[in-house]
């Protein structure tokens, strides 16, 4: 079918190279003979180039596909953390109601009537001027003050902020420090970049979209993975600043800390699983075991997650690039283009985080409950068409983006753990526990699984974790807590009431804080409680 | 590692302030500190020797624009000194309501700046939120929300406006509540233990010598407070007492130093919920501005010679104004002011506090001593 | 009703203070009552001569327990009299904060109750002045050694007034940039202010009115 190759390589096109030295060098001229023959070369290329042209399609779709969805990261992230920090818990919805405005500071009198009475009003008096052209959506003022102004309330506002903020960076110019090493502050942003975006090639979207799947696509993966910690550290050694230093060294030993006990757990996971490669993993979770890796493996999974935050420097462990200390950490120096895309680095390595460990642990393009839902005697047929019909891809994404939110939650909520205590806990306990997640892995995988798992076990192994996140999670009795000697240790809170010694009785105490807050919201004053005349 | 030299600011999102603390480290520990203030010096000083007493108050304000009005009416006591004025006592309820309804606002600006130097940044808004609280009430007692010139000699500005009691007592009795929620978001939180207990120990006798007061002292397990030793305005007349807190054994750490003033909030509250009750002729009455309810008659040159000064809680420390009267031939105004600031003595002790550390834990140590520069410099 | 330090205590404490510290040579120390605000504070008002300032201080802290310094403040009397020229003032507190005690391992705070402290535990308010003749260089004993919270009070009492301070170690610019020439000290009276009642920003903006900064100097 390809003609190149049914007609044998002619010997008139071959190209050989002669070069004659210097007599006095060498006295014979020196014939390479048949470099290249042009036939054959053309015989060659043509595969060659198919190869080259799928293998460039598949890349940019892959690729394609990476970044469209991985534009809703950053819009989870900015909006969940919003809802965060704008909490409103009942207690204030409830009393704000009560609270009402004063003429100060309502501005108009429909919001001082108490319990919102006003509102239709405020909503009526806004819609009459918008429809008239009285509102001031255009202005610059406004749009900056609503930036959910592009998009619409049930279609993602603000969902392009993200361009727009890109769009800043490409525009910006790039500053090198004068006393910078230009050669490697140059290469520390490509190191970065290139190697997140090189993860991406392994991590399948859905059982059949993927740029390469070789045998030990894990072990790859992992590899390149670890590399990026090499560019942040030339990032931060180059740029000639010693905040960039300390940002940078820091950066190098947390990752290198947390890079064994993920290795490891990722280890656990293939142990179990029986394979190095993604989509075998995947497929043993879909296919052979039925049971997700997070129900046989929860130490796993935590661990996992743990030294997955630890190795894309979020909050808890985002102590390299702390503002409070270093501005920007390793990155200060860089401006513009550099910086924007080590910031997207830095999400597609948050990203390449969650997808694996949707793949590693959730079941990746499984529904949830699949093989028990198409097993159900009567209606299994009909659920497993339907099923069917959700392509894989949109399951992977869906718990992927579930798991980003819960990284979102961990960083609005948690604070900032210092680098020697990240690096304690690193080599102190993580790595223990992902050696021991490894040993009862391979218990498991020799001596439990027999084709498949049975019931006894993922039980007892949910079981296990259930009982361990209890322990976790319960608060030691306050009663000891109040009573222990307080050293340099991470619990024993004492809380210091006014005038707090041991006459006073912590029932008199307590009083004094209820009386004001039962007695006072519940009544207003009247005019007949104070005297004028007192 | 070599010991290298460290300049943290001026320039600087942590510092709260314009201020530069050089620090020299060794690896991530820190061996020594060296602070450099003055980069906000705007002579108030100087300034005030020309101007009248009235308008020094405004000064007062800028002085510390995080807590305006305690500085004001600290002013304002060392002026009364100078020119022995007494002050009708509706008026000194109503300073007590403004200067510790500030005392909250203040503490809650550094709830929410100290949560982000530890890591976390939701509290950071949590906080304001409910400073937007305090700050509507002191926006309805002086007219703005930072500056507020409530003061004057002899008395207050204005009255507490209709319905200001029956919108504080909801507003605070809500602030009571989410004050635990604070409390569990940074007590339960181990991070937030690990990262601050055993962090940045003082000593009491160590703090007095260095001229350390307030809460910072508080924390030293010592109930030393000036409203109560060396008692002004009507703070004899409410019952409350100085929160103190329990240190661990070598001292204050930035634990200590961070409950004490959420305690600190939760007296002030009180306070201001017990004054609205005993404020003399009820918190609904309403009096006109300059009536003498309010505001008493002062004179406004100071007797030849004369001098006054007055110590007050500030949120921070002891803050003190001395006033050197220059008498009928200087006519309305003070001779030489001379300002205390208790950020000024205590900067360079925690700065002290900060050596044997690690580089993050600098962060921690200095925001928890609560620095505003805004005073520091004048 | 709150627990407060009632002001006979205060005014004893003083006088017996006042009384001990007038034995000494060159100290006169009298109580001050100042009348202002709902209760009258009694205060310790102390003149005390330059060169019997050491002594003075020193007995302060040791016998009489005065633990914090305040406020050092520098005053420039131009038009005083000859004795009086330049003025220290020394604001003290005694305040009686002690180490609290380790019983059991755990830290007992001291809660003291204000009202029922006596003798030496009543905390007071001391102020001290020490006038200085007419001098170009107006010096006073340091008491660095003595209280440490001196040490930046008296670095920007000379930063800004000019009094310097014999014994002080690490005497710089805190308030004013390190680079300040020396011998200017703007809280001395023959600097005025700058435009005062002069609006630079409406009356001269762009400041064509404005003479040099030497103006009025013998060159």
């Amino acid at each position: 079918m390809d003609n190149a190759h049914d007609i044998l390589p002619s010997k008139d096109l071959d190209l050989t190279v002669t070069i004659s030295p210097p007599k006095g060098i060498w006295p014979e001229d020196i014939v390479l003979g048949r470099v290249l023959n042009l036939q054959d070369g053309f015989g060659q290329m043509q595969p060659a180039l198919e190869g080259l042209f799928s293998a460039t399609m598949i890349c940019t779709v892959v690729f394609t596909t990476m970044m469209l969805t991985m534009l809703p990261i950053p819009y989870i992230e900015r909006k969940f953390i919003g809802r965060l920090m704008d909490r409103l818990g009942a207690t204030t919805t409830l009393r704000s109601l009560w609270i009402g405005e004063s003429g100060v500071t309502a501005g108009e009198w429909w919001n001082q009537l108490p319990f919102g009475m006003g509102a239709p009003i405020g909503w009526l008096n806004k819609t009459l001027n918008s429809i008239w052209g009285n509102d001031h959506h255009l202005e610059a003022v406004s749009r900056v003050n609503n930036r959910g102004y592009h998009g619409y309330w049930f279609l993602l506002p603000g969902f392009f902020q993200a361009f727009a903020d890109f769009t800043k960076f490409a525009g910006k110019e790039h500053i090198v420090p004068k006393e910078a090493d230009r050669p490697v502050y140059e290469v520390a942003p490509v190191i970065i970049i290139s190697t997140t975006v090189l993860v991406f090639a392994f991590i399948p979207f859905g059982p059949h979209f993927y740029v390469s799947s070789p045998e030990l696509s894990v072990i790859f993966m992992m590899a390149i993975f670890g590399v990026a910690p090499l560019g942040v550290f030339f990032a931060g050694w180059s740029s000639n600043n010693k905040y960039t230093l300390i940002g940078g060294m820091r950066s190098a030993a947390q990752l290198t800390a947390y890079e064994i006990p993920l290795l490891i757990t990722v280890l656990g996971v293939c142990v179990i699983s029986g394979s190095f490669n993604l989509i075998e993993i995947v497929d043993f979770q879909a296919e052979e075991s039925n049971v997700w890796n997070l129900f046989m493996l929860p130490l796993g999974a935590v661990l996992f997650l743990i030294t997955m935050i630890a190795e894309v420097e979020r909050i808890p462990f985002d102590m390299p690039e702390a503002e409070a200390e270093l501005v920007e950490g390793w990155w200060t120096e860089y401006g513009g283009m550099r910086w924007g895309l080590m910031f997207a680095a830095e999400y597609q390595r948050c990203y390449a985080a969650c997808l694996l460990f949707a793949l590693f642990f959730l079941g990746g393009w499984e529904a949830p409950f699949q093989s028990t839902m198409e097993s159900l005697p009567i209606v299994g047929g009909s659920l497993e068409f339907l099923l069917s019909l959700i392509p894989g891809i949109v399951w992977v994404l869906i718990k992927a983006w579930a798991l980003f939110a819960v990284f979102v939650w961990i960083r609005a909520s948690l604070h900032r753990v210092r680098t020697d205590q990240i690096l304690e806990f690193g080599w102190q306990w993580l790595l223990p526990l992902s050696i021991a997640n490894l040993a009862v892995a391979m218990f498991l995988r020799v001596w439990v699984w027999d084709g498949s798992w049975g019931i006894v076990a993922p039980v007892v192994m949910i079981l296990s974790g259930i009982v361990g996140l209890v322990i976790l999670v319960v608060d030691e009795d306050k009663e000891a807590l109040e009573s222990m000697r307080r050293p340099y240790s991470t619990y024993a809170v004492t809380k210091a009431y006014p005038g707090r010694h041991p006459d006073s009785k912590l029932e008199d105490l307590q009083r004094q804080y209820t009386s004001y807050s039962a007695v006072k919201t519940a009544s207003s004053v009247s005019p007949s409680d104070t005297e004028a005349g007192t | 590692m070599a010991e290298m030299w460290i300049s943290m600011g001026p320039q600087h999102p942590m510092t709260h302030g314009l201020w530069t603390l050089k620090v020299k480290v060794d690896g991530e520990t820190v061996v020594d500190t060296e602070p450099d203030l003055g980069y906000i010096h705007r002579g108030v000083e100087k300034i005030c020797e020309s101007r009248d007493f009235t308008q020094i108050t405004t000064y007062c304000d800028r002085l510390c624009y995080a807590s305006a009005n305690t500085w004001s009416h600290s002013y304002i006591y060392a002026v009364e000194d100078l020119l022995e004025v007494e002050v009708p006592e509706r008026a000194e309820y109503i300073r007590l309501i403004a200067v510790e309804l500030q005392r909250i606002a203040s503490h809650l600006m550094w709830l929410g700046a100290y949560g982000p130097d530890i890591g976390n940044l939701s509290v950071m808004v949590w906080c304001l939120r409910e400073r937007e609280m305090m700050m509507d009430l002191l926006q309805e007692l002086g007219g703005s929300r930072m500056h507020y010139n409530f003061p004057r000699v002899g008395g207050v500005k204005r009255d507490l406006p209709h319905g200001f009691a029956q919108r504080t007592r909801a507003k605070v009795s809500l602030f009571l509540n989410r004050i635990q929620e604070y409390e569990a978001l940074f007590d339960e939180s181990t991070i937030f233990l690990i990262r601050t207990q055993g962090v940045g120990y003082s000593k009491p006798e160590e703090m007095v010598n260095h001229g350390v007061t307030g809460p910072n002292l508080r924390a030293g397990g010592v109930n030393y407070d000036i409203r109560t030793a060396h008692p002004y305005s009507v703070y004899s007349e409410l019952d409350w007492e100085p929160p103190v807190e329990r240190p661990s054994i070598k001292g204050a750490d930035c634990y200590d130093r961070y409950r004490i003033r959420v305690e600190e909030m939760r007296v002030s509250a009180m306070m201001v919920l017990e004054a609205l009750d005993k404020i003399p002729r009820g918190a609904d009455t309403y009096h006109e501005p300059g009536d003498p309810a309010i505001l008493a008659k002062a004179p406004s040159r100071s007797p030849e010679g004369a001098s006054g000064f007055h110590h007050f809680e500030d949120s921070r420390g002891e803050s003190m104004f001395y006033l050197a009267g220059g008498g009928e031939g200087r006519g309305k105004m003070p001779y030489r002011v001379s300002i205390r600031s208790p950020m000024f003595i205590t900067i360079p002790y925690a700065s002290k506090c900060m050596v044997g550390y690690k580089v993050a834990d600098i962060p921690a140590i200095m925001g928890s001593f609560d620095p505003c520069i805004g005073e520091t410099d004048r | 009703m709150g627990k407060v330090v009632p002001t006979s205590n205060q005014k004893s404490a003083a006088e017996t203070m006042a009384s001990a510290l007038s034995s000494m040579d060159g100290v006169d120390a009298v109580v001050s009552e100042r009348k202002n605000g709902t209760s009258p504070r009694n205060i310790v008002s102390v003149d005390c001569s330059n060169k019997n300032w050491r002594p003075l201080a020193v007995c302060m802290k040791v016998e009489h327990g005065v633990d914090y310094c305040s406020m050092i403040t520098g005053i420039h009397w131009p038009e005083g009299s000859p004795d009086k020229n330049w003025e220290v003032i020394y604001h003290f507190m005694r305040m009686g904060v002690t180490d609290p005690p380790v019983v059991d391992g755990m830290v007992q705070p001291i809660v003291k109750d204000p009202s029922k402290l006596e003798g030496k535990d009543i905390p007071l308010e001391i102020e001290v002045r020490i006038a200085l003749p007419e001098t170009r260089e107006p010096t006073v004993a340091s008491v660095q050694d003595i209280w440490v919270g001196a040490d930046w009070n008296e670095k920007e009492t000379w930063d800004l007034v000019g009094i310097d301070f014999e014994g002080h170690e690490g005497m710089r610019r805190v308030l004013q940039p390190h680079e300040t020439p020396v011998g200017f000290h703007p809280l001395q009276k023959q600097h005025k202010l700058r435009y005062h009642d002069f609006e630079e920003m409406y009356d001269d903006v762009q400041g064509f009115r404005r003479k040099p900064s030497d103006t009025g100097k013998i060159k």
